[in-house]
């Protein structure tokens, strides 16, 4: 374990090329996949919370079952539907860091989605109250609840982040791990396990770690100024 | 009302607590219970897990020869989707691949191979047949469409570090761009068959006939096969150092195999239909019936493992159970030299 300490410092320290291209891509694909989550999830599922017929009871339940698809089986329809014989073929998304976007966020925005809904079914009676006693608009109140939970928002992200990143089931299917295009963090581990590097594999899983740790080290900032 | 609720929630948590102990439980049993049904291997193994580590012990046989093939995938091949339904207008970059195999057949290309692995290991991992498609004529520099190269290729070429070497030279030179996609032969033909290649190198003689027969593949121009056999190694048969069959003093391969089938020492097999794979099934004797399909191992799960993993997943199965296993050369040795056995 110390020698893949030193050997993960020596690697982000050199600048080596491969691994500078694996964290681009791997921040690439984890951003944008858990920023469109974030941007489809929220609505959902405040949607979801401040609904109260029985369909929305049903689609809650439907979405939570969405929160267990095992990441595999997104990656093998995402797989189907995008290969060169799919019925997506034309937007060539296949082997693409595009297309490992797609599978993401269509892992992670039930996730999203869910634990938005179980944060705000806590608020929405109160706050409910309050927009009807001063007459406010369905999206004002909705606007009003989104207001009221942002320090949760912040940790969703979190969560959605963490999932985009750690992800290898999905992304190896729809990317193909091709070097210089389509390897990031988790597929690359696999890749030198493989190939019997395992230094190499554990150096790479602390730099995953160390970039994760960065950025909740900035969210978690930003989280405390805009949530006070 | 709140203590009903209270109630409610303490029985739930304690019927999820009851589920998880049970799935725990069953699982902590299954392992004991295959303990006792594999008597002698066990009880030797775990005396001697320490002492022996993984080595080449039986090589060099004509019947372990690795033969690895170049094939463009034919842009006019019987596309069919998952149902079944023929698809006419499979994007196909066929000059990039004619391009790619030109090269690797031509004197730079084959020199290269020749050479690699000489200034690491000391010998050549992959020697070019003598037989080998050559190329003598222009190969054109990539344009914005042909470009793009979708090579889809088996494990032991990537892991070897074969194309990591080879592919600089060949993009320097002519602009090009080889995304190289690989997994075990079996999976590398069947993702060109869903149209996601444009070219193939593999190492399975059978299913690369397959692919031709089924229309797959077609002849450049400047080659008389659809199938360009053009580089070997060999396989090696490894297992734990102290080598309890016997294997390294076989006359055959054939022999080898036969010693541990009869002695049911431990044996890893990838179980992927990978080029390994279909090359580990066709050395042990005929009677055993052993094919790639899963079912065809079932009465030995005592000492033959199918593992469905890649080769290094599988020497590192193979190093820790003390078992033999069936690898190309090139890949053990790049494992070996990366630290992959740990003693």
């Amino acid at each position: 374990m110390l020698t893949a300490f030193e050997e993960a410092i020596a690697l982000l320290v050199s600048g080596d090329e491969m691994l500078t291209n694996i964290v681009l891509v791997t921040l690439r694909m984890s951003i944008a996949s858990s920023l469109i989550a974030l941007a489809i999830g929220m609505p959902l599922g405040t949607a979801l919370a401040m609904g109260r017929s029985k369909i929305v009871s049903a689609l809650v339940i439907v979405n939570r079952t969405l929160m267990g698809v095992p990441p595999v089986v997104c990656g093998l329809l995402c797989y189907l539907m995008f290969c060169g014989v799919g019925p997506l073929r034309w937007l060539q998304l296949l082997y693409t860091v595009e297309g490992m976007v797609v599978a993401q966020v269509l892992l992670i925005t039930p996730i999203v989605a869910g634990n938005m809904e179980s944060y705000v079914r806590g608020l929405v009676d109160d706050v409910r109250e309050t927009a009807r006693g001063i007459g406010l608009s369905r999206v004002r109140t909705a606007l009003l609840l989104l207001g009221e939970c942002r320090y949760q928002v912040f940790t969703v992200y979190l969560i959605a982040f963490g999932r985009a990143i750690a992800e290898v089931g999905a992304v190896s299917m729809v990317g193909g791990a091709i070097a210089y295009k389509t390897n990031v963090m988790t597929t690359a581990i696999m890749m030198y396990t493989n190939r019997g590097d395992f230094t190499l594999g554990i150096a790479l899983g602390i730099i995953l770690l160390l970039m994760f740790l960065t950025l909740n080290v900035a969210v978690s900032i930003v989280q405390r100024n805009v949530a006070r | 009302m709140k203590k009903i609720r209270i109630g409610i929630v303490a029985l739930l948590a304690a019927f999820v607590m009851a589920l998880s102990l049970a799935a725990c439980s069953s699982q902590s049993s299954e392992p004991a219970e295959e303990d006792t049904s594999t008597p002698a291997a066990t009880t030797e193994e775990s005396t001697e897990a320490a002492a022996t580590n993984l080595t080449i012990l039986y090589e060099e046989d004509d019947s372990l020869i690795n033969t690895y093939s170049l094939l463009a995938v034919n842009p006019d091949a019987p596309f069919v989707d998952a149902d079944g339904n023929e698809v006419a207008d499979v994007a196909i970059n066929s000059e990039g691949a004619a391009a790619f195999i030109d090269w690797m057949l031509s004197d730079e290309g084959l020199e290269l191979i020749a050479d690699y692995g000489m200034a690491d290991f000391g010998e050549s991992l992959f020697t070019v047949n003598d037989d080998a498609p050559h190329y003598d004529g222009d190969i054109p520099q990539a344009t914005d469409e042909t470009k793009a190269i979708r090579l889809s290729t088996t494990t032991s070429v990537n892991d070897s570090g074969l194309l990591d070497y080879l592919l600089p030279y060949f993009e320097d030179e002519y602009g090009y761009e080889v995304e190289v996609y690989s997994a075990g032969t079996g999976k590398a033909i069947a993702n060109a068959e869903s149209g996601n290649a444009d070219a193939i190198l593999v190492h399975s003689k059978s299913q690369e006939e397959e692919f031709v027969t089924a229309g797959f593949a077609y002849t450049l121009p400047g080659f008389d096969s659809e199938r360009l056999s053009f580089m070997h190694n060999y396989f090696v048969l490894c297992g734990p150092a102290d080598d309890p069959a016997g294997v390294a003093d076989a006359a055959t391969a054939l022999d080898a195999f036969a010693q541990i089938a009869d002695g049911k020492y431990p044996f890893v097999s990838r179980g992927d239909a990978s080029g390994t794979h279909t090359k580990e099934i066709s050395l042990w004797p005929e009677d055993l019936g052993i094919t790639t399909e899963a079912d065809s191992v079932a009465d030995y799960t005592d000492w033959y493992t199918y593992s469905n993993a890649g080769m290094g997943a599988c020497l590192a199965m193979a190093n820790e159970t003390n078992a033999y296993i069936l690898s190309d050369k090139a890949t053990f040795l790049t494992f070996e030299a990366n630290g992959g056995i740990v003693e």
